[in-house]
C-alpha cells in the first residue's frame, strides 16, 4: 500500500506522543512509556519490531527488546511524610487490618485475571475484544465497586486512585470500576515481576518520531507539497460520501495564509479527536452522535511540564527512581527523563517531566480546563515549581529552565457507561468513508489502544479497497 | 615602671604556655599535611618537601603580615587562634572528603596549608609584643624562642609514637584544633580587661572549642568513614577521572590497583584470577579468532588472552579511558600488562558495555567466539545493568555459534546470593551457566561461570603451548567442584527492572564486612 497521505495539523508529527527538548536533554510533552507488550500482542510486537525497538528473538522465539528502552531500575518510589520508599505501593506504617485488607484485594485482582464464559479474557488490550462478562462493571463507578468490596483502607484507595488518574486523568470517584480494574489486569495480572517499562527521553516521541522516518517524513526537511506527510494541514471540509477532502497546507511562515488544495480518498482514517470531526463533516447531520442522549465524550485536561536541573533530584530515604510519586497530593510526581543515560554520560543536572491531570466532576472539568488555559504560563511554572519543592525543599534554587505544556484535552475519560455503552459504537461508527479512530474512540487513552484502534481501522480501509487480510488484532 | 604583679605573672606563664601549645599545633598541622599529601598523593619525599616548603614561607608571609597589626593585639591573637583552630582541626577530615569529592585535592590542600602557616606565622610577632611590656628583649626573645623549639620537639614526637598510631590523623587534627581553642578561650578570660568586646570574643571561643570537642568525640566514627579511602600500602599513582578514583599502589612487589578505594588486583596473585577468568574460557571454545573483553582496562585479562596465537582480534570495551591510558602508557604498569593495550590486534572502546553491545548489534558486527565479562562487582545501580538477564541476552546473541562466555560473578563463599543470583539470571538468559572458582589469596574464593547456548561439560584440559603459573589440567578440574557448604542457592532472577543483585550483594557484603569488596 502506497497511495495514502497523513496530514496533521500540528507543526510536528506525534499528538500527545510529541517531544521537547532543553539544553540538558530531550523530554516528553505527553505520552512518556510503553508497558512491554505480551507476546500474544502480535501486532504490537511487529511494530515495536519495524521500529528497532526489538532487536531479536531469543531461541525460545521471545522478543529481545532493544536494553536502552527498557526502564532500569530504580523503576518507582512514593513519597510518604517526606520520607521516599522503593515502588508505588504506600505500605509503610500499614496496620495489620490494611495489610490483610491489601491481601484480599490481590487475591481479587488474581480471582478477575482470567477468560469469561466465552473463552474471552475478562480484561484486554483492546477493551473492545475483551470477554462481555464483566461489562456491566462499566455501569459502575470505581469508588461504588471499592465499597461494595469493603476496601477502606486509604492506602489501597490511594493506590487505585492513583492508577487512574495516572491512566485516565479521572479519579476512582468519576472512573467506571470496569476501567479502573482494566489498569490492573489489561496486560495479564503479575505481582512476582514487574512488568518491564519501554520509555526514551522524550517519551513515546521516540516511537512516533521512528514511524514518521520509515513513511520517508524528515522533521527539518522543507515543505514538500506533495509529501506523504504533511504537516501543517489544516483538513477544512470532508465529504464524506464522495471521499472529497480540502485542507489548507501552510508553510513555516505563520504569516503565511497556505493553499487550499483537494484530495480524494477511498477511504479516510479520522485520527484527530472525535468532537473536532462534525465541524469539518460537509453534512454535520450524518453524525451518528449527533442526537445522542447517555454518558457524552468527555476529556480530562492536564498540565505537562519539563523541568531542567542543575542537580539530580535527592531526598530522604529510597533513591531517585524513573517515576517519583508523592502520595496524597493533586499531582502525579514527575519522570526522569535523563533516567537511561549510561555510565558514559557524566554530565550533571537532570530534566524531570511533571504531570498533573486536572480532575473533576463531568461538568465542572469543562471549568478546570478553562482555567488551564487562560492562565498565564508563568503562573503554571510557579504552581510546577512550587509543587516540586513540596517534594524537595530548596529545588527552586535548582530550577535552570521550565517548559509548561497545556493540554485541554489531553485524554478520554472512561466515566461509567462511556466503555461499552452507546456513545462510543456511535463514535467508532463509519460515516460513508470516514472512519473514526483516534484513541478516545476507544474510551482509554493507551497506547495500545490507539494501535489497535489504527489497525481496526486500516484493516477495514483495505477490505474496502478488496485488499483484506486475516486481522492482525488478537 | 609598676612592679609586676602576682596577675601578670600568671598572664606571663600563660603566655609561654601559648607559645608551646601554638609551636605544637603549628608542626603537627604541617606534619598532618604531609602525611595526608603522601597518602593521597603519592611520592612522599616530594610531599614533604613541598609541603615544609610552603608551609615556612606561609609562616614568613604571616610574620611580615604582623607588622599590619597594630591595634587590639590581644583581640587579634584569640582571632587567629581561632582561625587556626577551625582551619587546622579540621583540616584532615577536609581533605579526606575532598579527596572523594573533587577532581583534585591538591588546590585544597595547598589552601589549607596557606592559611595554617600565615596565622602561626603571625602568632608568635603578635605574642611578643603582647609580652614585650616589662621584659627585657633579650629575655623576652629567648623564653619566646626556647618555648617555641620546645613545642616542636614535642610535636615531632607526639605525632609518629602517639597521635598517628593511637588518634590516627582525623582525630589528631581535631584535638589540637581543640587544643588551639582552648588557648583561645583562656587567653579571652585572662585577657579581658585588654579586649575590645570581651564576651562577643568569649562566645565565639567558646563556641569554637565545643565544636571541635564534640568532633573529637565523633571522629572515631570519621576516621571510621574516612578509612575506606585509605590504603595499607604507599600510593604510587592517584588520578581522578570522569568516572572513578585509580589508586596504584606499591610495596615491594606488590602493586595493587583500587577503583574507589576497593581492591581490583595485587601483583603477587592476580596470574591466579586471570588465568581462571581466561583460559577456562579459550579451552571450551577450542581457537577462538575473535574475543570481545568487556571492562578490565587494565589489560590483564588481555593479557592472558594474547598468549594464545589462534586470537586474530581482541574488542576492549572499558568505560574509562583514564584506565586504559594508564596501563597502556605508565612505565611502571606496562609490564604487568605484558604491553597488552598496545598489542596491534587488540582495540580498546571506552564506551558503557551494555550500550557497546547494544550498537555493535545494531550495527550487525560480527560475532565473537568468546566473550569475557570482567567488571567491577554489582555495587550499584549502573554496575546492575551489566548482571542482567537482558544484558546477557544481548550477549549471548553476540556470540558466534559455539561460542563461550565467561564471567567474574563475585565471591560464592562471601556473597554467595549474589554469585548464585548471577548464575540463575545466566540461565534465565538462555544460557548454559558452568560455575566455577578459584582461591586467589588477595580475594579469597572467588567465583566466575562459563556461559553457552549449547549444554556442554566443563573443559577438562588447559590449553597446550601457553606459559600457565597457577593452571594445570588438575587445577581446572577442580575448580568446577564446589565444597557441600557452597551448594548452589535459589535465588531470584537479576531483572533490569528489579536489579535484585544489588541488593543481594549489599546484604551479602555488609553481613561480613564492608571493606572486604572487589568493586568499583
Amino acid at each position: 500500500m502506497h497511495d495514502f497521505r497523513v496530514l496533521e495539523l500540528e507543526d510536528a508529527l506525534g499528538g500527545t506522543a510529541r517531544g521537547g527538548e532543553l539544553p540538558r536533554s530531550r523530554h516528553p510533552l505527553g505520552a512518556h512509556y510503553l508497558p512491554r507488550p505480551e507476546p500474544r500482542f502480535h501486532a504490537l510486537e511487529r511494530l515495536l519490531e519495524d521500529l528497532g525497538v526489538i532487536i531479536g528473538r531469543d531461541p525460545a522465539g521471545r522478543a529481545e527488546y532493544a536494553p536502552s528502552t527498557i526502564v532500569a531500575a530504580s523503576v518507582e518510589r512514593h513519597q510518604l511524610d517526606r520520607i521516599w520508599y522503593a515502588g508505588i505501593s504506600p505500605e509503610h506504617g500499614a496496620t495489620p487490618a490494611e495489610q490483610a485488607e491489601a491481601e484480599r484485594w490481590y487475591a481479587h485482582l488474581r480471582a478477575l485475571d482470567r477468560e469469561g464464559p466465552d473463552g474471552r479474557r475478562q480484561f484486554t488490550l483492546p477493551s473492545w475484544r475483551a470477554s462481555a462478562a464483566l461489562r456491566e462493571l462499566d455501569a459502575i463507578s470505581m469508588r461504588d465497586y471499592l465499597q461494595r468490596l469493603g476496601v477502606t483502607s486509604w492506602r489501597l484507595r490511594w493506590e487505585i486512585d492513583y492508577a487512574c488518574r495516572d491512566d485516565y486523568g479521572c479519579t476512582l470517584e468519576q472512573t467506571s470500576a470496569y476501567a479502573a480494574l482494566h489498569h490492573f489486569l489489561a496486560r495479564g495480572y503479575d505481582e512476582d515481576r514487574p512488568r518491564p517499562l519501554l520509555a526514551w527521553p522524550d517519551g513515546n516521541a521516540e516511537l512516533t518520531r521512528r514511524m514518521a522516518a520509515r513513511l520517508g517524513y524528515i522533521a527539518a526537511a522543507p515543505v514538500d507539497p506533495h509529501a506523504r506527510v504533511r504537516t501543517r494541514a489544516a483538513v477544512v471540509s470532508i465529504d464524506p460520501d464522495r471521499g472529497a477532502l480540502r485542507a489548507v497546507l501552510r508553510g513555516e511562515d505563520p504569516e503565511d495564509p497556505g493553499e487550499l488544495v483537494e484530495l480524494s480518498a477511498r477511504a479516510i482514517l479520522w485520527a484527530a479527536p472525535r468532537f473536532v470531526l462534525p465541524y469539518v463533516l460537509t453534512a454535520r447531520g450524518r453524525d451518528p452522535l449527533a442526537g445522542h442522549r447517555g454518558p457524552a465524550m468527555s476529556y480530562s485536561p492536564w498540565l505537562v511540564a519539563s523541568v531542567e536541573l542543575l542537580d539530580r533530584p535527592g531526598g530522604i530515604g529510597s533513591p531517585l527512581a524513573w517515576d517519583n510519586v508523592p502520595v496524597q497530593r493533586d499531582n502525579l510526581g514527575y519522570v526522569v527523563a535523563t533516567h537511561g543515560e549510561d555510565r558514559s554520560d557524566t554530565r550533571p543536572g537532570a530534566v524531570v517531566t511533571y504531570y498533573e491531570p486536572l480532575t473533576a466532576e463531568t461538568p465542572a472539568v469543562a471549568t478546570r480546563r478553562a482555567e488551564l488555559l487562560a492562565g498565564d504560563l508563568s503562573r503554571w511554572s510557579d504552581h510546577v515549581v512550587r509543587q516540586l519543592a513540596a517534594m524537595h525543599p530548596g529545588i527552586e534554587r535548582q530550577v535552570t529552565r521550565v517548559s509548561v505544556t497545556r493540554w485541554g484535552h489531553a485524554m478520554i475519560r472512561p466515566v461509567p457507561g462511556l466503555l461499552f455503552g452507546d456513545a462510543l459504537a456511535r463514535a467508532r461508527a463509519p460515516i460513508g468513508v470516514v472512519r473514526p479512530c483516534a484513541t478516545d474512540v476507544t474510551g482509554l487513552a493507551l497506547f495500545e489502544q490507539a494501535f489497535y484502534s489504527g489497525v481496526e481501522a486500516a484493516e477495514e480501509a483495505l477490505a474496502r479497497l478488496g485488499r483484506g487480510a486475516a486481522s492482525m488484532i488478537p | 615602671m609598676p612592679a609586676p604583679t602576682k596577675s601578670d605573672h600568671a598572664r606571663a606563664r600563660l603566655l609561654l604556655f601559648s607559645v608551646l601549645i601554638v609551636a605544637t599545633c603549628g608542626l603537627i598541622y604541617e606534619l598532618i599535611t604531609a602525611t595526608m599529601a603522601s597518602y593521597l598523593l603519592g611520592d612522599s619525599v616530594t610531599q614533604f618537601s613541598l609541603v615544609i616548603g610552603v608551609y615556612l614561607s606561609a609562616m614568613g608571609l604571616g610574620s611580615w603580615l604582623s607588622k599590619y597589626v597594630t591595634r587590639r593585639l590581644h583581640d587579634r591573637f584569640i582571632d587567629v587562634q581561632l582561625v587556626i583552630a577551625v582551619v587546622g582541626g579540621c583540616s584532615a577530615a577536609a581533605m579526606f572528603f575532598g579527596y572523594g569529592h573533587l577532581s583534585s585535592v591538591r588546590p585544597l590542600l595547598f589552601s589549607i596549608l596557606v592559611v595554617v602557616g600565615t596565622m602561626v606565622g603571625l602568632e608568635i610577632p603578635l605574642l611578643m609584643r603582647i609580652m614585650k611590656d616589662g621584659q627585657q628583649l633579650k629575655d623576652l626573645v629567648a623564653r619566646v624562642l626556647a618555648f617555641d623549639y620546645i613545642g616542636s620537639l614535642l610535636a615531632s614526637l607526639l605525632f609518629p609514637l602517639l597521635l598517628l598510631p593511637y588518634l590516627g590523623l582525623v582525630r589528631a587534627s581535631f584535638l589540637f584544633g581543640t587544643l588551639n581553642a582552648g588557648v583561645a578561650l583562656a587567653c579571652a578570660r585572662v585577657f579581658q580587661g585588654q579586649l575590645a568586646r570581651p564576651r562577643l570574643l568569649l562566645a565565639r571561643a567558646l563556641l569554637v572549642f565545643v565544636a571541635l570537642a564534640s568532633l573529637l568525640i565523633l571522629g572515631d566514627r570519621l576516621e571510621r568513614f574516612a578509612e575506606n579511602d585509605l590504603y595499607e600500602d604507599p600510593v604510587l599513582i592517584s588520578q581522578k577521572s570522569a568516572y572513578q578514583r585509580l589508586t596504584i599502589t606499591r610495596f615491594g612487589e606488590d602493586m595493587r590497583l583500587y577503583i574507589n578505594g576497593n581492591l581490583q588486583f595485587s601483583s603477587v596473585d592476580e596470574h591466579r584470577y586471570h588465568e581462571s577468568l581466561i583460559h577456562p574460557a579459550v579451552a571450551d571454545f577450542g581457537a577462538p579468532r575473535r574475543v570481545l573483553v568487556l571492562g578490565g582496562g587494565d589489560g590483564l585479562a588481555a593479557r592472558e588472552l594474547l598468549k594464545h596465537a589462534s586470537i586474530e582480534r581482541v574488542d576492549l570495551v572499558d568505560l574509562d579511558p583514564a584506565m586504559t591510558t594508564l596501563f597502556r602508557e605508565h612505565t611502571l604498569l606496562t609490564p604487568l600488562s605484558g604491553g597488552s593495550l598496545s598489542d596491534p590486534r587488540l582495540t580498546v572502546h571506552n564506551a558503557d558495555a551494555m550500550r557497546w553491545v547494544e550498537e555493535h548489534r545494531a550495527r550487525g558486527g560480527d560475532p565473537y567466539d568468546v566473550i569475557v565479562i570482567d567488571l567491577p562487582d554489582p555495587n550499584n545501580l549502573s554496575l546492575g545493568k551489566l548482571y542482567s538477564r537482558t544484558f546477557y541476552r544481548l550477549v549471548a546473541g553476540a556470540l558466534a555459534p559455539g561460542g563461550t562466555a565467561v564471567i567474574q560473578a563475585t565471591s560464592p563463599y562471601l556473597a554467595p546470593r549474589s554469585y548464585w543470583c548471577v548464575v540463575n539470571t545466566l540461565e534465565d538468559a538462555g544460557l548454559n551457566p558452568r560455575p566455577y572458582h578459584a582461591h586467589v589469596p588477595s580475594f579469597g574464593d572467588w567465583g566466575f561461570v562459563l556461559a553457552s547456548v549449547d549444554r556442554r561439560p566443563p573443559p577438562r584440559r588447559v590449553p597446550e603451548g601457553v606459559a600457565l603459573r597457577f593452571l594445570t589440567d588438575e587445577v581446572l578440574a577442580s575448580l568446577f567442584v564446589f565444597p557441600a557448604d557452597q551448594e548452589r542457592l535459589d535465588v531470584e532472577v537479576n531483572l533490569l527492572n528489579n536489579q535484585i543483585l544489588v541488593h543481594y550483594y549489599e546484604e551479602d557484603f555488609d553481613a561480613i564486612s564492608p571493606l572486604r569488596r572487589r568493586n568499583g
